[in-house]
């Protein structure tokens, strides 16, 4: 979200949303359904015209150990990636995170003996 | 295994017509290249790859190359970066999906894992959110 709009409502579950989160970082998605709005292009590193809303997709962490979030776009398929804030939904973050473990392509126990 | 079960015949992956792109290995064979050397590990991976017609990634290290654009297998990128697995996520179906980070410009693409992928790097980074102590204490901390 740009800084013209100091609040915005959420795509998907319509909660109005402060620009900023209490740690002082701008959001990008809404706290409590992290879902985001397709603005930012990552192929043109400039502004998109999509503007469809934007699913919570994966948890990613770089090496400073700070969980960033991936977000698809529903409309184009593109991806992109956030700062968690400080005050987003804890229980749907977790979700995210562990729901590859609940899914294995191939049987965890095995793991042990290799 | 809490495994789902509604796994339906698929519709079998497209054929792509793929181009080497600049930056890419194996480029003088021609677009039939037998195999080509990974940007991170230095492996020689066959193109061949179980379960996948597309190989994209190193089966040992998941490092890939940033040559595709928009659209996966259009060879349109003229970065050549290095892609390195960044994380992980499973599309409804079950099947894990890898997401690289082009280490060069940063941009995010996701992949299908393939059948001979390590399982053992493949499992370190699904784990990676909760092994992240600080992140992971404050978020269970929270629930």
């Amino acid at each position: 979200m740009s800084n013209t709009e100091p609040d915005f409502i959420c795509l998907h579950c319509g909660l109005t949303v402060s620009a900023f989160a209490p740690d002082g970082d701008e959001r990008d998605h809404c706290p409590s359904c992290l879902t985001s709005r397709h603005v930012h292009d990552q192929h043109d590193d400039g502004v998109s015209d999509c503007a469809a809303r934007m699913t919570p997709l994966s948890v990613v962490v770089p090496s400073d150990g700070r969980w960033r979030l991936v977000h698809r776009c529903v409309g184009c398929d593109e991806l992109s990636e956030g700062v968690v804030a400080g005050d987003d939904s804890p229980l749907l973050l977790m979700r995210i995170a562990v729901r590859p473990l609940a899914e294995p392509p191939f049987p965890l126990e095995l793991l042990g003996r290799v | 295994m809490g495994r789902r079960d509604h796994r339906g015949p698929r519709r079998p992956q497209r054929r792509k017509t793929v181009l080497r792109a600049r930056g890419e290995q194996g480029r003088r064979a021609g677009p039939a290249a037998e195999s080509f050397r990974c940007a991170g590990c230095r492996l020689d991976v066959p193109a061949r790859a179980v379960g996948s017609a597309h190989r994209n990634h190193c089966p040992h290290c998941l490092t890939s190359l940033h040559v595709d654009g928009r659209v996966p297998g259009d060879r349109t990128s003229d970065c050549g970066g290095r892609m390195t697995a960044a994380g992980l996520f499973a599309r409804p179906d079950g099947e894990w999906m890898l997401i690289h980070r082009c280490a060069s410009c940063g941009e995010l693409s996701a992949n299908r894992v393939a059948g001979d992928d390590n399982a053992l790097a493949l499992v370190r980074l699904a784990v990676r959110p909760l092994t992240t102590s600080e992140a992971a204490r404050r978020t269970l901390a929270h629930l």
